[in-house]
């Protein structure tokens, strides 16, 4: 009998839990809402007597799980489902929300009750690690939503979030652009309606209320974290590239900071604290917990804002450095980037690569590569003081450098040019040159306190100390790692130009001379210092000699200066032989008496190719002035005995070497005096008539004669030193007969390379010097040793 | 035609007109100057003995103050003069 009352008591019980959770009748019941809460709270005193409030909630839960997973989360992703196709509107997206928060609104009276029923029993238990019950339902909710998961649902939220942020970005403008006139726009840039029509507004509303609820239900993040993270990251990059395009001379980390922290933020803090309905616990706590979220995504986004400026940055870097120093401001952004973003390691790459493909091939000039040195120098020097920047990155340039024939030329031309020149200036701030030793310093340990460790990009084997402090005309001069190179060709230089100017005019020579000498010291410029004074002297000798009339200078035909220079002091001259005409050879000879009357035992050897000769030509018709070489003037000279000459006799009469009689011609040529009658016959042109003009062949070039040099070439040079190896390689293959090319060097460095004059031979340079013996048959190679050929 | 030459500016060395290319005391060329001096020329010049032998002014006076009692040309060890 028992039993029956309880079953019966158990089935009163569950009908009147069931009135009180109408979900768990399996039947579609509406909440009766005019049941009295006395009645619930009966029920549920009912249901802690009988001790089974724990299983109720349970079944309710699971209840309500059910309902979760099977009707509402489908329903809600059924939306997204059905729309594959993009849309340019808010509604999928919005309503798919609001029905999600219509379903679980639904649900909320049930979740109270449960409250209230755990308030009569007085317990608390925690459901899914939760100790609220409603912290437990949007746990659940989240489950399911996750659980279910289409593929494609982020296409929808990113059309959402793009038109709001399209919009917003609009307004935020449109604020700053106030006073622009409007007349033009029929569109309105943010809905791309007409202007008449714009929703901006209501889109703007609608997508706060969606945010709002969507942040209620605690989905706002797992929703659309992930949409709005890549969206704001596009933003960004597109708006880093936009302000960096092509404007290097402003700085711009600031204005992208602002724009960061006004729109960017504004746009999210507007999303995250959007309005609350019934689903808040506690205001404060889920304010607090926005503002965390907040900050912590500006972090995040501000970090990414550097790094997407830093590698568009350094994706420039390459023309950032060609405009140095106009783009400094652009340098120093990059320099603060980079102490917060650890992308040396990308830099050094990109920029090697930059450099390599647009710089270090045959068809740049060597200048350009020098210039482009330079500025990468001095821009790379502020990017890092330490140095170690510009000694990795600049490896790849000076190695090429380094390979280029005229790199020394060009570095000595542009520190001696005038007008502006980057390193002219440099020169002209006059600091002793720096070359690598590896010496560590004094003042290293005497500065302990101020010392940093070098950058582990850096090269161990040099010091820091050298690095930071050699300057431009250093790192150049570094690049072949020796003075002697750059002093020689300098010499080579300053040469050539007195020769050419022949005007007795060294002040400017002097004071480059007294830069120079402040680098790379007092005795390796001492020959140059001889040189200078050469020319001092000649003007003086010049003046004395004309002036006192023992020595009838001033009562020749023509007056003769010359430039008496110091045979041992200047570089090799050119070995050209040249006969002048014996009327002028009959002067100099005069000069040269002068000379010798003057300066007891020293007589003088003329340079006949050298000089300039001022002299007039008479024709039938004209008269025309000239100022040309000594080789120009005797062709035209020997022109007065005979109309017609071939190139060779003009050869044999001048002890000239055809060749260069057939190249200075063609300055006659086309000057319209000579004209060539047949190949290498050439007829005095007495009238210039328009016929005779029409033969002048337009594209004779003759502006070589500028740039020749009167010196022996660098190459010629040192081809002669290594002449006289040559004797003592003869004589050790008579002796030993054959000999390998390592047993020669060594053999040359224990006698021939001992003397005063160390001349440096690398086994590449001996190889090649023995190879063209090879070739003139001096020499037999054969089984990797060399021979002499039996004669 | 008539050429006219009005004006040549001709480049010449000098060198020292001597029986040998180098001083028989330092080894450095005539032309060139002594160890100790720096400009060639009128500033080191050369000087004859009258045993024909010349050298550095520099060089042989060096030579000579280091000779105690007899001045002797240091290359054919006759008594030194200097040549008029």
């Amino acid at each position: 009998m028992a039993n029956t009352e309880n079953q019966h008591n158990f089935d009163n019980l569950w009908s009147d839990v069931c009135h009180l959770f109408p979900i768990l009748s399996h039947e579609k019941h509406e909440y009766l809402a005019q049941e009295s809460p006395h009645d619930d709270l009966t029920t549920m005193q009912a249901i802690v007597s009988a001790g089974q409030e724990e299983l109720v909630e349970q079944l309710v839960l699971t209840e309500v799980e059910s309902q979760l997973r099977n009707n509402i989360v489908p329903v809600f992703w059924q939306r997204f489902s059905v729309l594959d196709g993009r849309t340019q509107s808010l509604d999928p997206f919005k309503d798919a929300v609001d029905c999600l928060y219509e379903s679980l609104a639904s649900i909320v009276p049930i979740l109270q009750s449960l409250v209230l029923l755990r308030q009569t029993a007085q317990t608390e238990r925690q459901v899914c690690g939760q100790s609220s019950l409603l912290e437990t339902f949007k746990v659940m909710v989240r489950a399911s939503l996750h659980s279910q998961l289409p593929l494609n649902y982020q296409a929808i939220t990113e059309d959402f979030y793009r038109i709001s942020f399209k919009v917003f970005c609009n307004s935020e403008n449109k604020d700053a652009e106030q006073n622009e006139s409007t007349e033009d726009i029929f569109q309105c840039a943010g809905c791309g309606q007409e202007v008449e029509l714009c929703q901006c507004q209501s889109i703007i509303n609608a997508f706060h209320e969606t945010n709002g609820k969507l942040q209620e239900l605690d989905l706002l993040e797992r929703l659309a974290g992930d949409v709005l993270t890549t969206l704001i990251h596009r933003r960004i990059e597109s708006h880093v590239q936009e302000t960096c395009k092509g404007s290097f001379d402003v700085p711009h980390i600031g204005s992208l900071e602002g724009w960061l922290d006004t729109v960017v933020m504004g746009w999210l803090s507007r999303i995250y604290s959007s309005g609350s309905f019934g689903f808040r616990e506690s205001e404060n706590k889920s304010t607090v917990s926005s503002v965390e979220t907040l900050s912590k995504m500006k972090q995040t986004l501000r970090y990414f804002l550097y790094e997407t400026y830093t590698r568009t940055r350094i994706d420039q870097l390459f023309n950032i450095i060609i405009e140095y120093p106009d783009s400094e401001p652009a340098v120093e952004d990059l320099r603060i980037c980079l102490q917060k973003i650890d992308l040396r390691q990308h830099l050094t790459q990109k920029l090697q690569r930059a450099l390599e493909t647009r710089l270090l091939h045959p068809g740049v000039n060597t200048p350009d590569i020098l210039t482009a040195y330079v500025a990468a120098i001095r821009a790379l020097r502020t990017l890092d003081p330490s140095g170690v920047l510009l000694d990795t990155v600049t490896q790849p340039v000076r190695q090429y450098l380094r390979w280029r024939d005229d790199t020394v030329r060009c570095v000595v031309t542009s520190l001696t040019e005038e007008g502006p020149s980057d390193l002219a200036e440099e020169l002209s701030r006059g600091e002793a040159l720096q070359l690598d030793d590896l010496t560590p310093s004094e003042e290293d340990t005497k500065n302990w306190e101020s010392w940093n460790p070098d950058p582990v990009d850096a090269d161990p084997s040099k010091t820091s100390q050298s690095r930071r402090t050699s300057d431009i005309i250093s790192m150049l001069v570094n690049v072949y790692g020796s003075k002697d190179l750059f002093v020689n060709e300098y010499r080579t230089l300053l040469a050539d130009r007195l020769l050419s100017s022949l005007n007795y005019n060294t002040e400017k020579e002097i004071r480059y001379l007294e830069l120079l000498k402040l680098r790379f010291g007092e005795s390796q410029l001492h020959y140059c210092e001889v040189m200078l004074k050469d020319i001092y002297d000649s003007k003086r000798i010049n003046t004395h000699l004309h002036s006192d009339t023992n020595f009838n200078l001033d009562n020749q035909e023509f007056a003769i200066t010359a430039m008496i220079l110091s045979a041992q002091f200047w570089p090799q001259f050119n070995k050209e032989t040249l006969e002048l005409p014996e009327f002028v050879q009959e002067h100099l000879d005069t000069y040269t008496k002068a000379f010798e009357t003057l300066k007891g035992n020293r007589t003088l050897c003329w340079k006949p190719q050298l000089g300039s000769v001022n002299l007039d030509i008479e024709l039938k018709d004209r008269k025309v002035n000239f100022t040309v070489s000594p080789i120009h003037a005797t062709i035209i000279w020997h022109f007065q005995t005979k109309n017609q000459w071939t190139i060779e006799e003009l050869s044999q009469i001048m002890h000239a070497p055809a060749t260069l009689v057939r190249r200075k011609i063609t300055y006659w040529l086309s000057q319209g005096l000579l004209h060539e009658i047949a190949p290498d016959t050439f007829e005095l042109v007495e009238e210039s008539g328009p016929r005779v003009k029409g033969h002048i062949p337009a594209d004779i070039v003759c502006d070589d004669e500028e740039t020749e040099s009167a010196m022996a070439s660098a190459q010629e040079q040192r081809e002669e030193d290594l002449q006289v190896f040559w004797n003592y390689i003869v004589g050790m293959l008579t002796n030993l007969d054959s000999m390998s090319l390592e047993r020669i060097l060594q053999m040359l460095k224990m006698f021939a390379l001992q003397g005063p004059t160390t001349i440096e031979v690398s086994l590449q340079e001996l190889r090649h010097f023995l190879d063209r013996k090879v070739a003139e048959e001096k020499l037999l190679f054969y089984g990797g040793v060399y021979r002499l050929p039996k004669s | 035609m008539k050429v006219t030459i009005k004006s040549w500016t001709g480049v010449a060395t000098w060198r020292w007109v001597a029986n040998d290319d180098t001083c028989g005391i330092c080894r450095l060329a005539f032309d060139g100057c002594c160890p100790d001096c720096k400009l060639p020329g009128d500033d080191c010049p050369l000087v004859w003995g009258q045993c024909s032998h010349c050298f550095h002014i520099h060089c042989i006076m060096k030579w000579l103050n280091s000779q105690p009692v007899h001045h002797q040309c240091p290359m054919c060890r006759q008594e030194w003069k200097f040549k008029e």
